[in-house]
């Protein structure tokens, strides 16, 4: 009976050095492991979840730069966007790995911070991308980041809102998809977009509600808004994904065409739609730029070179 | 029979034992990184808040039953927690207030199951959503973050070079192993897991029993959520989600039979290290996160389809 139990653990973990064999030797993928290409500095980059097209941009424009450099460059992030937790652990274990620097999109602008601080004690340089670290939070405990590199999200919601504004006359009833409260991101957006909005006293917002940036969540979310407020004429979703969910609802209601809908990151998917008509505008991101301006200040910052606070990358409204 | 379930037993753990070691071995020999105190610390400090759920889970699990609200109760004992110290209120009241909340829950839990005659399946479920969405109200969806040094040494803190979240564990297993193996209830819980017919008829008070397991496994949620929370320096409402499956996961990987009646907290504890030491692992070796699922899928399968393996043969 135990050399049965013995064969079958021995399987399992012989099982599990192969898929991490097979994975090493891999040419496609990011993460190749130090020592394989020893002598280059290996730079991380953490995202909030890498089944999101816009983190896979990110992770695309990193991996050109990292070729362009000459570094290492390992991907990694959470299952679930809304992993802090883990996301935090995946953190810890670079730390252990000794990786030269980190490059990271905070799953939550505070939970972060706590890591930050470890990443500072072992003299790990931080480079925050497109979401920031609670700047308040980051001061309590005493963290510091190199740089900070991503879009003014809060101009974005203004380009949003503004359009909306110019699209309804200046007149008309709106509904709002947020992403998770408390996500600096989606705050940013929001009061862009409210702060455009609330130039025009025709425009009024009646209903706002989170579908946790998620794209199923922004179907039933905005289907239940169209049951509760049938007069909205325009909806601001806080990124693409809710937008997308929410255009299946509008189709799925019989008003397809009659509701003015804007999203945020600009997807391929997105970009789509806007061409279609189903969609009106997305307020465009460069991921791909994020990516590549982090691993290229993360070397700079390697190479002893002084760098920004603050690296903005552009953003623009596509129509 | 009473010795040959003891060697089932403790065959049972030997082997899980075993594949932990065989794991760290092929990681040691990997990567240069695994095999350091600090790493070593470093997996079991993640590991803690798991393994802690996990021997709540596991009581529940031999008394027969299943707790799927635990991930639910993390939240919301979290945010309780949180919001207290928040309004300046004495650290160890907060923690208090927090462990009660936790406790309180369970016990719901269990009067549900025992009174209100519901399968544990349906009436955890519920306070899964439940307690889900109490947390939500109660923060408004909002994180509640930033606390005192005080309150943080439950994370950050060290008691003979041991981290404390660490120290808190070993403490939960030592108690939790003499509670299961030499009390009354421990035994009790075995019983009514075997078969709670027979433990009814032989005047086991089964009905108290069972709703204590639940308020047991609800406290044990809660010191989770108050070390996660400590850790994060936040609590947050969507905290926790799916945690119930990496309790329940590492309970079987450690040979505790979801049907009930045999199960150990030694193997729970060594089970819910070999996620850990998997996960970070493979953080170490960089390999990419799908992968990761699809392995920490494979070894819960694997775990489990060896455990039904050893038991046929006694049918």
């Amino acid at each position: 009976m135990k050399t049965h139990r013995f064969l079958t653990l021995s399987l399992i973990t012989g099982g599990f050095a192969l898929i991490a064999g097979c994975n090493r030797t891999e040419p496609t993928s990011a993460a190749s492991v130090a020592g394989a290409t020893a002598g280059k500095p290996t730079v991380a980059l953490v995202v909030k979840t890498l089944n999101n097209p816009f983190f896979l941009d990110m992770q695309k424009g990193a991996e050109e730069a990292a070729r362009r450099f000459g570094v290492n460059l390992v991907v990694q992030a959470a299952d679930r966007e809304i992993d802090v937790e883990r996301q935090m652990q995946i953190i810890e274990n670079l730390i252990e790995r000794k990786v030269a620097a980190l490059c990271i999109t905070p799953s939550g602008s505070r939970e972060i911070v706590p890591v930050i601080v470890k990443a500072n004690q072992v003299g790990i340089p931080v480079v925050i991308v497109d979401t920031r670290a609670d700047e308040k939070a980051l001061v309590a405990a005493g963290g510091k980041i190199a740089t900070f590199i991503g879009s003014d999200n809060y101009d974005g919601g203004k380009l949003a809102g503004a359009f909306v504004a110019e699209k309804l006359g200046g007149k008309g009833h709106l509904a709002v998809l947020e992403g998770i409260p408390g996500h600096e991101t989606g705050d940013a957006r929001l009061r862009g977009f409210r702060e455009a909005v609330a130039k025009f006293p025709g425009l009024k917002i009646v209903v706002s509600q989170p579908a946790n940036w998620e794209r199923d969540q922004g179907f039933n979310v905005f289907q239940n808004m169209l049951q509760s407020n049938p007069t909205v004429t325009a909806l601001f979703a806080c990124n693409d994904l809710m937008a997308l969910g929410a255009i299946e609802a509008i189709a799925s209601a019989g008003k397809a065409g009659k509701i003015v809908v804007v999203g945020f990151d600009a997807q391929p998917e997105a970009r789509a739609a806007i061409t279609k008509g189903t969609m009106s505008a997305t307020v465009a991101q460069f991921a791909s730029r994020m990516g590549s301006t982090a691993v290229e200040n993360a070397v700079k910052l390697l190479a002893g070179e002084k760098i920004a606070d603050f690296t903005p990358v552009a953003i623009e409204l596509i129509k | 029979m009473k010795p040959r379930e003891f060697l089932a037993h403790s065959g049972r753990q030997f082997g899980t034992l075993v594949g932990l070691f065989a794991l760290c071995a092929v990681l040691w020999a990997l990567t240069p990184h695994f095999l350091t105190v600090s790493n070593l610390l470093n997996v079991a400090q993640q590991t803690s808040i798991n393994a802690v759920i996990a021997v709540g889970l596991t009581f529940v699990i031999i008394s027969g039953g299943i707790d799927l609200s635990v991930g639910s109760l993390v939240a919301f004992s979290g945010v309780v927690t949180a919001s207290l110290l928040q309004r300046a209120v004495p650290v160890p009241l907060a923690l208090l207030a927090g462990l009660v909340t936790g406790l309180a829950c369970g016990l719901v839990n269990g009067l549900l199951i025992t009174y209100g005659r519901l399968p544990p399946f349906i009436a955890t479920l519920g306070l899964m959503s439940v307690a889900r969405g109490g947390a939500l109200l109660y923060t408004d969806g909002r994180p509640v973050s930033g606390f005192d040094e005080e309150f943080r040494w439950l994370a950050t803190g060290e008691v003979l070079r041991v981290p404390v979240p660490v120290v808190i564990m070993i403490v939960v297993y030592v108690i939790a192993h003499f509670v299961l193996r030499r009390t009354p209830f421990g035994r009790y819980l075995f019983a009514i897991g075997g078969n709670e017919e027979a433990a009814l008829l032989s005047g086991v008070r089964v009905r108290l029993h069972k709703t204590v397991v639940y308020g047991v496994c609800g406290l044990l949620s809660a010191l989770a959520a108050v070390m996660l929370t400590a850790r994060l320096n936040s609590a947050q409402p969507i905290a926790g989600i799916n945690y119930e499956l990496d309790a329940i996961a590492a309970t079987v990987i450690g040979g505790t039979s979801l049907l009930g009646g045999q199960g150990s907290v030694v193997g729970t504890l060594i089970g819910a290290l070999i996620m850990g030491v998997l996960r970070n692992g493979l953080n170490l070796l960089g390999v990419s996160s799908f992968i990761q699922q699809v392995v920490i899928g494979a070894v819960i399968i694997l775990a489990v389809l060896l455990d039904t393996a050893f038991k046929r043969p006694k049918r």
